[in-house]
């Protein structure tokens, strides 16, 4: 091994060390202080608008959506609860269709496992196929093919 | 007034009518021809692209001039013309709905049909040409067809309507409205070009890779509008809707997003065919799935089966969109197994570690980004249909999804651009990477310096630091070589579309994790503040016009100019619609909005605030991602097609042609 290769190795290490460092540290810091607006935002998001099809409450404007933020704003504005806790409040006076986060049990499960099974099969199927390749790369030049290279390479000269 | 009000109607009918039997018998015509190998018919098909261009053009000018001319006899008139929209918004009327917006897709489809036909005429010899004029035609049957009977947009409305409601009051205060969706539907019916390339040559069964190189630019071209809609999309969403977001997973927004996700993992995978003569049949199929997504994407979004902001009121043409969509796939499936011993890839992949590796697994994450996308947007259709309950997929779902997706998309597009074809050893590796990897660091030392926090954003903006960096070294080497010309071409080209789509990735994770919003109760003459920056309201104006009443918060931010967030209200439509006002920098946006309920006469107003880092930087990506796919589609240094399983010199021919 000569020097170079050594110098390289010793950076690369250092590049690693310091990426891993600064992840950690940037990712482990709190992210500062949160105002009221900003949490009502966070809650109202994975809030579905009962009335209006799809949206959720933080993006809707119907009154429906309206009556969920402003009484998310209450909530919030007591200072009692948590955030999941006015999430569970929410759902438990207005009911569990304005979750915005599909469920993990039962049928709704299904929209968690099925990408990850997609993933699973597509990975496994590219690592299946990658083998397989392996194999038929290893295989030995038939002569045809080694004819038409040879007789290709003379035409070239 | 009432004589001429007929006209419309039955004019526009009439080039619908002559649209149908146009590319009716354009279709047989290119087919008969290809199949006969007739010279005599096969010079007829120019004359029926012109005669179907015309007329979609006639029926397009028809329901325009009926729009401008507020003849109120029509049904669409009524439903979206008003005799106060003003003229520019009034033009956009016509596609503000369901009928128009067909009507303009026939239009656009016409104009492709005629612009391919021009761009083979010297071609026209060649039976591979004419089935896909063939197939282009009975597209555009399918469109004329639906344009003239379940989305006809001359039907004759009740009489006695003198007036209208005009569009949506949330397409006619923007101008975006205007371009955002012709430039969204040129890349989806470009789509059709690339498909009908496909289909011919699974009929000719010259699937080698002479068609490729032909419709490259094509693909390329439709797909750059493609980006250029969705992100003007978005824009008109953050400038209009006053939620300070740019995208919501509504279920037209995923529609939009789907066929682009094929079409992008098709651009990559397609370089493997055309170099090594591999994943033939994955490269058909992203192009069939491109082209049937529009279709079912046009289905979900057009035909009521799902709701969203975008979707217009229930019509007749889901059965017809559906069937069209299953006879796509079925026809294309069946051509493939037809095929399949043609399709017959002769390489292999020696390495995972090399281009065409790293191109495959870019393709895996594309196929399951769409995968998820599609999951997400029919999920609540199938449990409608199993339980008879409504649940709602919405933004937390696709973000914990997608985000992975993304950051992992980012860390391939970092190691990619440096490798070579075939094997990359790990000493080349290294070299390769080294300054782009510490590109990466110093982008991650960068964002901790400035406070960003959460491992997601961190992990963005340091890939996207590193691919950035790879991106570059592919630039910088290029131009170096070859000066100016090393902007050019398709892998130059395609960093700059990297760069973009790096730019975007960090706005995104910065606007979206570090958002913070506040409520201010503004009173005139009271400065508050929020975040270092003070807000005064200098008054609550209300301007009148005789469609809308708005009513304006003017607020000085900064001390420096003053921003009008205001609710309007449109008087026909009774509907209150909020008008965001935005003060755009390159660190971050200030986004205001007016809180319900105003009272103009109180002089209190309450506001409320969003810090948007940089935001401005998706618009710019977006341009960026233009620009490259504007560099990608000029001639790069040109390399002899010497692919060794090009099985035609169709492909040379071409090359030589463009």
């Amino acid at each position: 091994m000569n020097s170079k290769s050594v110098n390289n190795k010793w950076s690369w290490t250092l590049l690693v060390l310091s990426a891993v460092a600064l992840l950690a540290f940037g990712s482990m810091r709190s992210s500062g202080p949160q105002t009221q607006a900003d949490r009502i935002d966070a809650i109202t998001k994975v809030l579905a608008c009962p009335t209006c099809q799809g949206e959720s409450v933080y993006v809707s404007r119907a009154s429906a959506a309206e009556s969920i933020r402003a009484e998310v704003a209450r909530q919030i504005a007591s200072g009692q609860r948590t955030d999941d806790e006015v999430i569970a409040f929410i759902e438990a006076r207005f009911g569990s269709r304005v979750l915005l986060v599909p469920r993990s049990t039962g049928l709704d499960s299904l929209i968690w496992v099925l990408p990850v099974f997609a993933l699973v099969c597509a990975v496994g199927t590219l690592g299946f196929a990658f083998r397989r390749w392996k194999v038929v790369g290893n295989d030995s030049i038939s002569e045809e093919d080694a004819q038409l290279v040879e007789r290709a390479l003379r035409e070239e000269q | 007034m009432f004589a001429a009000s007929g006209i419309n109607g039955t004019l526009g009918r009439a080039f619908l009518l002559v649209g149908i039997i146009g590319s009716l018998f354009g279709a047989i015509a290119a087919i008969s021809s290809a199949r006969q190998r007739d010279q005599a018919v096969a010079k007829l098909i120019p004359r029926f692209a012109v005669l179907v261009f015309a007329a979609s053009f006639g029926a397009f000018a028809v329901m325009e001039r009926a729009m401008i001319n507020r003849d109120f006899s029509l049904a669409y008139v009524q439903k979206v013309g008003s005799v106060s929209t003003p003229a520019l918004y009034n033009f956009a009327a016509v596609w503000s709905a369901l009928e128009g917006s067909i009507l303009m897709w026939v239009l656009i489809l016409a104009g492709y049909t005629l612009a391919v036909t021009f761009w083979l005429r010297k071609k026209m010899d060649d039976v591979l040409s004419r089935y896909a004029l063939g197939v282009m035609f009975i597209v555009s049957m399918f469109f004329f067809v639906l344009s003239f009977g379940p989305a006809n947009p001359f039907a004759a409305g009740p009489a006695g309507v003198f007036d209208g409601p005009g569009p949506n009051p949330l397409l006619q205060n923007h101008l975006l409205v205007m371009f955002h969706p012709p430039l969204l539907y040129l890349g989806y019916v470009g789509m059709t070009v690339p498909f009908a390339f496909a289909i011919a040559a699974l009929i000719t069964g010259r699937v080698g890779e002479g068609w490729l190189l032909a419709t490259r630019r094509w693909t390329l071209f439709a797909w750059g509008f493609l980006t250029i809609g969705i992100v003007l999309g978005s824009w008109w969403s953050y400038e209009v809707l006053g939620w300070s977001g740019v995208w919501a997973w509504d279920p037209v927004e995923n529609a939009s997003l789907l066929p682009w996700i094929t079409a992008t993992a098709y651009i990559h995978s397609v370089l493997v065919q055309e170099r090594r003569g591999m994943l033939r049949v994955w490269n058909l199929s992203l192009l069939v799935s491109t082209f049937s997504l529009t279709i079912l994407g046009t289905f979900l979004t057009r035909s009521g089966v799902l709701n969203s902001v975008h979707a217009f009121s229930q019509s007749a043409i889901g059965p017809w969109l559906l069937t069209f969509f299953a006879v796509i796939v079925v026809v294309s499936v069946g051509l493939i197994g037809w095929r399949g011993d043609r399709l017959h890839a002769p390489g292999s992949i020696d390495s995972p570690l090399s281009r065409e590796g790293a191109f495959l697994a870019n393709n895996v994450l594309f196929a399951i980004f769409a995968f998820v996308v599609l999951l997400g947007t029919v999920f609540p259709l199938i449990v409608e249909a199993l339980q008879s309950r409504t649940i709602v997929v919405g933004e937390p779902f696709f973000n914990r999804l997608t985000i992975p997706i993304g950051i992992t998309m980012l860390t391939i597009m970092a190691i990619a651009p440096v490798l070579p074809w075939r094997k990359a050893s790990q000493e080349l590796l290294s070299k390769r990477l080294f300054w782009p990897a510490w590109c990466g660091v110093i982008a991650l030392a960068g964002s901790v310096w400035v406070g960003a926090t959460g491992l997601a954003p961190l992990l963005t903006f340091a890939l996207g630091g590193f691919a950035s960096g790879s991106a570059l070294r592919q630039v910088v080497l290029a131009t170096r070589r070859q000066g100016l010309r090393g902007l050019v071409g398709r892998a130059n080209g395609g960093m700059i579309v990297h760069l973009g789509v790096i730019i975007i990735a960090v706005a995104l994770a910065a606007s979206n994790s570090f958002t913070h919003s506040q409520e201010l109760n503004l009173e005139v003459g009271k400065v508050a503040t929020f975040n270092g920056h003070t807000f005064e309201l200098i008054d609550v104006i209300e301007v009148k016009t005789d469609r809308a009443t708005a009513v304006k918060a003017l607020v000085k931010v900064d001390g420096g100019k003053a921003y009008a967030p205001a609710i309007t209200k449109f008087t026909k439509q009774g509907m209150n619609v909020g008008t965001p006002s935005v003060k755009t920098g390159l660190a971050k946006d200030i986004y205001l909005t007016l809180e319900p309920p105003v009272r103009q006469d109180e002089k209190k107003a309450r506001i409320k605030v969003f810090f948007k880092p940089l935001l401005l930087w998706l618009w710019i990506g977006g341009g960026l991602m233009a620009l490259g796919t504007l560099l990608a589609a000029f001639p790069g240094r040109r390399r002899k097609p010497t692919s060794p399983t090009s099985d035609d010199d169709f492909a040379a021919d071409l090359l030589v042609m463009l």
